[in-house]
C-alpha cells in the first residue's frame, strides 16, 4: 500500500520532483567545487590536504595515484569528483582509517539524536503553539512567548553545561556524556540493554536540544495560525455550525501548517550547526563533534569529507520538505 | 402568513482602539414566511453587520447593546456559542462574497459542503454525498466538480457551489451578502434568477444584502434602506420605487441611470457618511440632506409607519 | 514645508507612542542598557588596577589556582589568577562590537543586493539569488568552522567579515521580495515615466520603503551574530588576542573547571544568552508593531 501511495506521487508531481532533483544536484556540485578550490589554492602545497608527513610512503603513494596529485588542476578535479561519487575521500590524517567510514558511523549516531530531537521539538512547539494563538493575548500566551524566546535565544554550550552540572555532577542522576558507557559494552550484553544504555546517555543531550528548539516552532505556528484565523474561510467554518476543535484542527491548523513545513527544512540546517555544540558538550560522538576536532587537529581529508556529507543531509531534507509542501498545498501547480 | 423573523430596536457597536463604533443602531423590523427581503445602502452603512449579527458571527471586540432578534419564535440574543451552533446553517444560512478564500483552498469543494450537512444531520457520508450531488444539479454545477479543489473553479462557479453550500441544511432563513458583486453582469444575472427561483421552490425567507439596488429591486418583495447604521426606510419593492420617501432613499433612486426615459443629469450625494465613532445626536443624514431643518439636527426622527406597510425615519415627511 | 514636517513629526509620534507600550521593546532595550552600562565601565575597571585587571595580560601575583568571588575579584580568578569580573566587562564591549557590526555589515549588502537583484531581475536576480541560496544552504556553524580551519581566524576583523557572510542571505532573500511587489507600484512607475535614474529610484524610493523590514532584521541579526561568535569562540575558533564570553566558556571548558567553580562556569554563559535574548526580544516587539496581521484589532 505504501508502494502505490508513493507511485501516485510520483505520478502526479513527476516533473517537479525531477526538476527540483536537478537544482539539488547543481547545487551540491557548486559547493564541492568551492570546497575543492578553497582547499587547493588557499595553502602554498597543495597536496597538504591529502598528505601529511606522518604517512609511510606507500600510503602516500596510494593517495597519490588516487587523487592523482602530479596531473594538472584541472584533472585533479574530474578524478576529485569521481572520487567523490564514490565516497572516497582519502585517509584521516589522524587515525589512519579510511574518511568514509568513519563518517557513517558518526553520521548514524547524529541522525539518532538529531532526527529524535527535532521531531519531539517540533510536537511540542507546533502544539503549544497552536493552543496559544487560540488563546491571543492571554497571559498564558505572553508567558510562553517569552519562555519560547529565551529558550531559542540561550547559548547552546552554556545549557547543556548547566544541566550536566546540575544533573550529572550533583545529583549524579545521568551520565556525565558520551553515547555508551565502555565499561558494560565490553560484557556483550543484549540487545535491549544496549538500546537502553544508549537511552540513558541520549536523555540530557535531548532534553537540551529539545528546549533550545521548541521556542521556534512553537512561534512560527502561532504566527502562522493568527494570520490563518483572519482568513475569510475560517467565518465560514464557523458560520457552518462548526465545533471548535474542527474550526481549529481541521481548518485553521492544516493551512497554518503549510508555511511550517518549509520551515521545517530551514530547521534541519540550523539543528546540524546546534549539533556542533551539543555534541562537543555532550561528547557524543556525532559528525558535529567530528568536524570540530578534524579541523582543531588539521585533518583536512577528514573534514571535506564531513562537511561534503553533512551538505548532501541538509540538500536532502530541503528536497523533503519542497515535496512535501507541494504536496499538502493543492494551490501549487506542478 | 406568520412572521419568521423579527428583529426589535437591534444595536450593535465595535470596540476599536480608538473608541466603540456604533455600527447598527436601533434597527427593527420583520419578515413574513416566503418573503425575500432586501437590505440596501452604501458601503460601511451597518448591513453586513447586520446579517452577521443576525447570524451572530461577530469577532471578538464587537457585541449587541441591545435589542432583540427573534427567530422562529426565540430570542437568539441571549443564546450561547453551543446553542448557537445548533441553530447555525440549519436553522439560518449565509450565501457569502465568492472572493477567493471564502472557501478553504486545501479541501475539495464537495467535501466542504458535505461537512456542513454531517455536522447537523445524522446520516451516513453516502446519503451526504448524494445530497450535494441534488444540489449541484439544483444550482447548475455539474456534480463531477464536487471532487475540485476552490482554486479550480471560476468566479461565478464557486458563488454557485457556496450557494449550494447554504443550501445543504435545508434553512429556513438565507441571508445573501453581496452574492453577485465579484461577479460580471451576465453571470451575475443567471445567479439572480438562480437566487430567486430556489426561494420561491424551497420556499425560504432570504435577506439580500447589496448596495446595488437594482438588484434587490429585481429579487425582493420588500426593501429596507439602511444608513450609518440606521434604518431609514422599509417598504414594499414597488411602493418605494413609486413613491421614495426619504431623501437619502430618493437620491439613491436618481444616482443609477436608466436606459429608457430622456437623459437626465446624474446626482450624486454630496459629502460623506457620519463618523461613527461619534455619532451626531439628530438625524445621521442631516450633513448631506437638502431638505434638513432645524429639528433633524437636534433629535433622531423615529422609525415609524407613515403610510399603509411603509415605514419611514424622517422628521420632514411626518 | 511645513505640512511635511508635521507629519514626519506625527509619525514618529506615532512611532514613539507604540514602542512605549511594547512590552517585548520595554524589556529588551532594559537589558539592553544594563550591558551597555557594563561595557563602558569595562575601561575604568581596569584603570583602578591595570597590572590585575587587565583582560588580556593581567594577573594577580598573590592568586595561584582558581579562587571564588571577593571583595578584589568580584567574580574570581580563572585557573592563572586573571580576574573574571574583568574579563565578563570586555566581553560585552566585544559582544556589542562584534554583534552590532555584523549586523549593519549584513544588513547593508544585503539590503543592498535584495534591492538590487529585486529592481533589475532577469540575470542579476538568478545569479544573486543562486547565490544568496547556496550559503543559506548550508549550516552556519560547520561552515564557519571549515572557513576558519583554511584561513585562520587571528583577529576579530576577520570573524567579522565571515559572519557578515553568512547573515545576508537571508536578508537579502526578504528585501527582495518585498522590492518585487513594491516594482510594480504606481509611484515607481511614475518614476521611471519621469526619467529618474534607477539608482536614484533604488535609493530614494524603494529604500526607505523597506525600511521598517531591515530594522527588524538589523535587530535579530545581532542576536545570531552574538550566538554564533560565542559558539566559535567556544570551540576555539576565537581571536586569541582579544576576550570574549566565549571564550571564557571555553577556557572554563578546556582547563577542566566547568563544574569546580561555577562562578566562572555561569556569567559568560548567562551574558551570552541574555544579550541575544535581548536583541530578539527588540525584534519581536518592531514586528509586533509593523505587522498589522499580528495585532489585536
Amino acid at each position: 500500500m505504501g508502494v502505490d501511495y508513493l507511485r501516485r506521487i510520483v505520478k502526479k508531481m513527476g516533473k517537479y520532483i525531477i526538476g527540483r532533483i536537478i537544482q539539488i544536484i547543481i547545487t551540491f556540485f557548486i559547493v564541492m567545487s568551492i570546497i575543492f578550490l578553497l582547499f587547493r589554492i588557499i595553502p602554498s602545497d597543495p597536496s597538504s590536504f591529502l598528505l601529511t608527513p606522518s604517512m609511510t610512503a606507500e600510503a602516500k603513494e596510494t593517495i597519490r595515484k588516487q587523487f592523482g596529485l602530479d596531473e594538472p588542476i584541472a584533472v585533479q578535479y574530474f578524478i576529485y569528483l569521481k572520487n567523490f561519487i564514490h565516497g572516497n575521500f582519502g585517509t584521516s590524517f589522524y587515525s589512519g582509517r579510511p574518511v568514509m567510514s568513519i563518517i557513517m558511523e558518526r553520521m548514524l549516531n547524529s541522525i539518532l539524536l538529531i532526527t529524535t530531537a527535532v521531531i519531539i521539538a517540533y510536537i511540542i512547539g507546533i502544539s503549544i503553539g497552536k493552543a496559544i494563538a487560540w488563546k491571543r493575548g492571554s497571559k498564558t500566551e505572553k508567558f510562553f512567548v517569552i519562555l519560547g524566546l529565551w529558550f531559542y535565544t540561550t547559548f547552546t554550550p552554556w545549557l547543556g553545561i548547566m544541566f550536566l552540572w546540575i544533573f550529572s555532577f550533583k545529583l549524579k542522576l545521568f551520565p556525565l556524556g558520551g553515547m555508551i558507557t565502555p565499561e558494560k559494552w565490553i560484557l556483550d550484553p543484549s540487545l535491549m540493554e544496549k538500546i537502553c544504555d544508549m537511552g540513558y546517555h541520549l536523555i540530557l543531550p535531548l532534553v537540551t536540544y529539545v528546549l533550545l528548539w521548541f521556542g521556534g516552532y512553537m512561534l512560527l505556528m502561532r504566527n502562522s495560525m493568527l494570520e490563518t484565523l483572519k482568513e475569510d474561510y475560517i467565518v465560514t467554518a464557523r458560520a457552518k455550525g462548526l465545533k471548535e476543535k474542527v474550526i481549529k484542527n481541521k481548518h485553521a491548523a492544516r493551512n497554518a501548517m503549510l508555511p511550517i513545513v518549509t520551515a521545517f527544512a530551514i530547521s534541519v540546517s540550523f539543528s546540524i550547526g546546534g549539533a556542533v555544540l551539543i555534541e562537543t558538550i555532550f561528547s557524543w560522538p556525532g559528525i558535529g563533534r567530528t568536524i570540530v576536532e578534524a579541523t582543531l587537529r588539521q585533518d583536512y581529508p577528514l573534514v571535506q569529507g564531513a562537511f561534503a556529507v553533512i551538505t548532501v543531509v541538509v540538500l536532502l531534507a530541503n528536497f523533503v520538505a519542497d515535496i512535501a509542501y507541494a504536496y499538502l498545498d493543492p494551490r501549487i501547480s506542478y | 402568513m406568520d412572521t419568521v423573523l423579527e428583529i426589535k430596536n437591534l444595536g450593535m457597536s465595535y470596540d476599536t482602539t480608538e473608541g466603540s463604533v456604533s455600527a447598527v443602531d436601533n434597527v427593527s423590523f420583520r419578515i413574513m414566511s416566503g418573503e425575500a427581503m432586501g437590505l440596501v445602502g452604501e458601503s460601511g452603512c451597518g448591513k453586513t453587520s447586520l446579517g452577521m449579527c443576525i447570524m451572530k458571527l461577530l469577532p471578538e471586540n464587537a457585541k449587541i447593546t441591545n435589542g432583540e432578534i427573534i427567530f422562529d419564535g426565540e430570542d437568539i440574543v441571549p443564546k450561547t456559542e453551543d446553542e448557537m451552533r445548533m441553530i447555525r446553517w440549519k436553522g439560518v444560512s449565509m450565501i457569502f462574497q465568492a472572493a477567493m478564500n471564502a472557501l478553504n483552498p486545501v479541501y475539495k469543494v464537495g467535501d466542504q459542503i458535505i461537512e456542513a450537512i454531517m455536522a447537523h444531520d445524522k446520516i451516513k457520508k453516502e446519503e451526504a454525498r448524494e445530497k450535494v450531488r441534488d444540489l449541484y444539479k439544483l444550482v447548475g454545477l455539474s456534480p463531477e466538480r464536487m471532487e475540485n479543489y476552490p482554486h479550480e473553479y471560476s468566479g461565478g462557479m464557486r458563488q454557485r457551489a457556496i450557494i449550494a453550500m447554504a443550501l445543504a441544511c435545508d434553512p429556513k432563513f438565507i441571508i445573501a451578502d453581496e452574492p453577485t458583486t465579484a461577479l460580471d453582469v451576465i453571470v451575475q444575472d443567471e445567479i439572480i434568477d438562480e437566487i430567486k427561483n430556489i426561494q420561491k421552490k424551497l420556499n425560504m425567507i432570504m435577506m439580500y444584502i447589496s448596495h446595488d439596488i437594482s438588484v434587490i429591486a429585481e429579487t425582493c418583495d420588500k426593501i429596507g434602506v439602511m444608513y450609518a447604521g440606521n434604518f431609514i426606510e422599509y417598504a414594499d419593492t414597488f411602493a418605494l420605487f413609486d413613491n421614495p420617501l426619504h431623501p437619502y432613499t430618493k437620491a439613491l433612486m436618481s444616482s443609477f441611470p436608466s436606459i429608457e426615459g430622456p437623459k437626465k443629469e446624474l446626482k450624486p450625494v454630496p459629502g460623506e457618511p457620519p463618523n461613527l465613532l461619534n455619532p451626531p445626536r439628530g438625524c445621521r443624514f442631516y450633513p448631506r440632506c437638502s431638505y434638513a431643518e432645524e429639528i433633524c439636527r437636534k433629535e433622531r426622527p423615529e422609525f415609524i409607519e407613515s403610510e399603509s406597510g411603509h415605514f419611514l425615519a424622517c422628521h420632514r415627511v411626518i | 514645508m511645513k505640512k511635511i514636517e508635521n507629519k514626519k513629526a506625527s509619525q514618529i509620534r506615532q512611532i514613539w507612542g507604540l514602542v512605549r507600550k511594547s512590552t517585548f521593546i520595554k524589556l529588551g532595550v532594559s537589558i539592553m542598557i544594563l550591558f551597555g552600562i557594563m561595557a563602558v565601565f569595562s575601561p575604568i575597571w581596569i584603570h583602578i588596577n591595570p597590572e590585575i585587571y587587565d583582560p588580556i595580560i593581567g594577573v594577580d601575583p598573590n592568586v595561584h589556582g582558581s579562587v571564588g568571588p571577593s571583595l578584589k575579584h568580584p567574580l574570581g580568578t580563572d585557573d592563572i589568577g586573571k580576574d573574571l569580573f574583568s574579563q565578563l566587562l570586555r566581553g560585552s564591549q566585544v559582544a556589542f562590537m562584534l554583534g552590532m557590526m555584523v549586523s549593519v555589515f549584513s544588513t547593508i549588502i544585503g539590503a543592498a543586493i535584495g534591492l538590487i537583484a529585486g529592481y533589475y531581475g532577469k540575470i542579476w536576480d538568478t545569479l544573486l539569488m543562486r547565490l544568496a541560496d547556496i550559503i543559506l544552504t548550508l549550516p552556519r556553524l560547520p561552515l564557519l568552522i571549515v572557513i576558519s580551519g583554511i584561513f585562520g581566524t587571528q583577529s576579530n576583523w576577520i570573524i567579522l567579515l565571515i559572519l557578515s557572510l553568512t547573515f545576508w542571505p537571508v536578508i537579502s532573500r526578504v528585501i527582495r521580495a518585498q522590492t518585487l511587489s513594491l516594482r510594480e507600484r504606481p509611484f515607481i512607475e511614475s518614476a521611471k515615466v519621469s526619467g529618474v535614474s534607477n539608482t536614484r529610484i533604488i535609493i530614494k524610493h524603494l529604500a526607505p520603503n523597506v525600511l521598517p523590514i531591515a530594522f527588524y532584521y538589523l535587530t535579530v541579526t545581532v542576536t545570531g551574530a552574538i550566538l554564533v561568535e560565542a559558539g566559535l569562540s567556544f570551540l576555539g575558533f576565537g581571536d586569541p588576542s582579544n576576550m570574549s564570553w566565549g571564550m571564557m566558556l571555553q577556557w572554563c571548558f578546556v582547563k577542566g573547571y566547568v563544574f569546580k567553580a561555577p562562578y566562572w562556569m555561569i556569567p559568560p554563559g548567562l551574558c551570552i544568552s541574555l544579550l541575544a535574548f535581548s536583541f530578539y526580544l527588540i525584534g519581536v516587539g518592531l514586528e509586533e508593531m509593523v505587522n498589522p496581521r499580528l495585532k489585536k484589532r
